[in-house]
């Protein structure tokens, strides 16, 4: 591999790591508040690019799905919450196992509508051309997933650690019980959260359709990659779901280029070796073994 | 006499089942129904091992269709590759190649419990459907492997469907009744007893992690006997066979019908392929009606199917 090359497929690996933070840190922070897995998460991430789909094939148009999908899927996150997964508050796997259920409804409620055809959406009008780097064009909107993804990282981190909001995140992680008996409305704050995970869900759909195109199916593909990034980087926090993109995107994408055959078996020996020395993923906590 | 009534109804019930394509030979769909009973039952083989796992140990594991299509795969290109038939040896090695698979997998997922366990079986699932796509040459990768041969026995030749039909519905009753036998033997209460507490276990001196494996390796081993069953009965083996969707399946069968019973995984089974196989020509949305169905299983009875009748016949009875 030239360093041209090795250079070329480093921002392939940094873009879909991007992408992969965009959609891991939704799940990540959903576990963190509720202990709950979102195996509902790839099916969120499939209907917000469906969402884009419609939106283009209607209005033409790109830029408003980047609103409107997010708002789409996290306005049903809003109502899972309440409606579904707060009647078994506590029995953590059975919520989970309740996951199961609605991106069984939801990938099949999408196939019937938008048929069972690959679909694709053109890349957005201004960042639809390449720019030279080293020598090699280069796709603008790659660059564009990379600097949306880390003005999302930025955003998220400044939530976190300085907003009132991030504060009731922050305290809900560490001890929701005690946060609730201080007076905190915790079904609010899970619901919200739960919407708010789900929202970057969608909004890593939208993200990834001009892409990775649009197909039934994407949304295991999607749930796996995501548990595989929050399983290297640990469960449960931001710099988790960060870190764990940023080693499982460019090992993904060199692994294709290097060894095509094995591309899918590296990361799960990344995975299974990050097991071995840290049960709880690079950066996890302890409480998520059990 | 109280043991030989229902050892009685048990063996009635087993001889109904393996001559059901005789029996009801005279029905207008009697093909069509010992196809989809045959489908049922192979599906039942995959969720009965599974509820080993789910029911007994505890262990919620969401890529058991890993060792399901690796066995299908194993039994029909042993038999593709040695050009030979032989009904044992696409069993042994759909049984072998499934535990080896189990045995690596395990390894990783039995460290963890719960959520954790649920996601590494899942995500390492995922790597086998991996290999089996991209290894062309040998699985036939996103084709699969069409015109798997049917097995044979010392001149028995299960190619006929009634002949397959019969040797499903026999296997199926061995697993039945091998399941039955776990259930009450030490061991099989020593996995109970790791569901219900794992400290105390390890105290009383079992190693908890060896136990664990070798559940999942033994459930391993039988869900590939019944990939190598769905390999000659759909004379077909693709990567459906190890997908999530298979593993999902078959979990939705054992939380159904109920977990920890003989019966329940079985009842689940059958409620499963009704939706997926018999219904879709009814309506088109037959996955939604499963989704909606395990929802609101999971949300008013995770006890399942089973559970219900249980708890509707105690109450009549008092």
């Amino acid at each position: 591999m030239s360093p041209e090359v090795a250079v070329l497929q480093a921002l392939n690996g940094i873009s879909f790591g991007a992408l992969l933070f965009i959609l891991a840190a939704g799940l990540s922070l959903i576990f963190g508040m509720m202990d709950v897995v979102n195996l509902a998460h790839g099916a969120f991430y499939m209907l917000g690019a469906y969402v884009t789909l419609t939106i283009v094939q209607r209005t033409g148009q790109f830029w408003p799905a980047l609103l409107v999908a997010p708002l789409v899927v996290g306005l049903l996150g809003l109502a899972i919450e309440p409606i579904l997964l707060r009647r078994l508050r506590g029995r953590h796997l059975d919520q989970v196992l309740l996951t199961i259920g609605v991106s069984l409804v939801i990938a099949d409620l999408v196939g019937l509508t938008f048929g069972r055809e690959i679909h694709s959406v053109p890349l957005p009008p201004g960042l639809d051309s390449s720019i030279a780097v080293l020598g090699g064009d280069y796709p603008v909107y790659r660059l564009f997933v990379i600097a949306f993804g880390a003005a999302l990282a930025a955003l998220l981190a400044v939530i976190h650690r300085r907003t009132q909001l991030g504060a009731l995140i922050r305290a809900g992680v560490g001890d929701a019980p005690m946060l609730s008996a201080l007076g905190v409305d915790i079904d609010r704050l899970f619901a919200t959260t739960f919407a708010f995970g789900a929202a970057l869900a969608g909004l890593a759909g939208v993200i990834a359709a001009p892409v990775f195109g649009i197909f039934p199916g994407m949304d295991v593909d999607a749930l796996i990659y995501s548990l595989i990034v929050v399983v290297v980087g640990g469960l449960g926090t931001l710099s988790g779901a960060l870190v764990g993109a940023g080693l499982v995107g460019p090992a993904d994408t060199f692994g294709k280029v290097l060894f095509p055959e094995f591309a899918l078996a590296l990361i799960f020996a990344i995975m299974a070796f990050v097991l071995l020395l840290r049960p709880t993923g690079l950066l996890g906590r302890a409480r998520i073994a059990r | 006499m109280r043991r030989i009534v229902p050892i009685g109804a048990a063996l009635i019930a087993a001889a109904a089942l393996v001559t059901f394509p005789t029996w009801s030979s005279g029905w207008e769909s009697s093909r069509y129904a010992t196809t989809i009973l045959r489908d049922m039952l192979v599906l039942a083989i995959l969720a009965l091992s599974l509820d080993l796992l789910v029911g007994s140990a505890g262990l919620p594991s969401l890529g058991h269709a890993a060792f399901f299509g690796g066995g299908g795969y194993a039994a029909a290109i042993a038999a593709q590759r040695l050009a030979n038939d032989d009904l044992l040896l696409g069993l042994g090695a759909a049984a072998l190649v499934a535990a080896f698979l189990a045995l690596v997998i395990g390894v990783f997922a039995v460290r963890a419990a719960g959520i954790f366990f649920l996601m590494l079986t899942l995500a390492f699932a995922q790597m086998v459907f991996a290999l089996a796509f991209q290894a062309t040459d040998i699985t036939g990768g996103s084709n699969g492997l069409s015109g798997v041969h049917r097995p044979t026995l010392l001149g028995l030749d299960f190619n006929a469907p009634d002949a397959l039909f019969q040797l499903v519905a026999a296997v199926f009753l061995i697993v039945v009744a091998l399941m039955w036998r776990i259930r009450s033997s030490t061991y099989g209460r020593a996995l109970v007893g790791l569901r219900e507490n794992e400290r105390r276990m390890r105290a009383l001196g079992y190693d908890t992690t060896r136990l664990k494996l070798s559940a999942f390796v033994l459930a391993g081993a039988i869900a590939g006997v019944g990939g190598a069953l769905s390999g000659w009965s759909l004379r077909f083996v693709s990567t459906n066979d190890v997908g999530v969707a298979r593993s999902v399946e078959a979990f939705v069968a054992v939380l159904i019908g109920g977990t920890s019973t003989l019966l329940g995984p079985v009842v689940g089974a059958f409620v499963v392929l009704y939706l997926e196989r018999v219904l879709p020509s009814a309506i088109p949305f037959a996955e939604t009606v499963l989704g909606v169905v395990f929802i609101v299983f999971v949300l008013a009875a995770r006890q399942g199917i089973v559970g219900l009748a249980r708890t509707a016949y105690e109450r009549v009875r008092t």
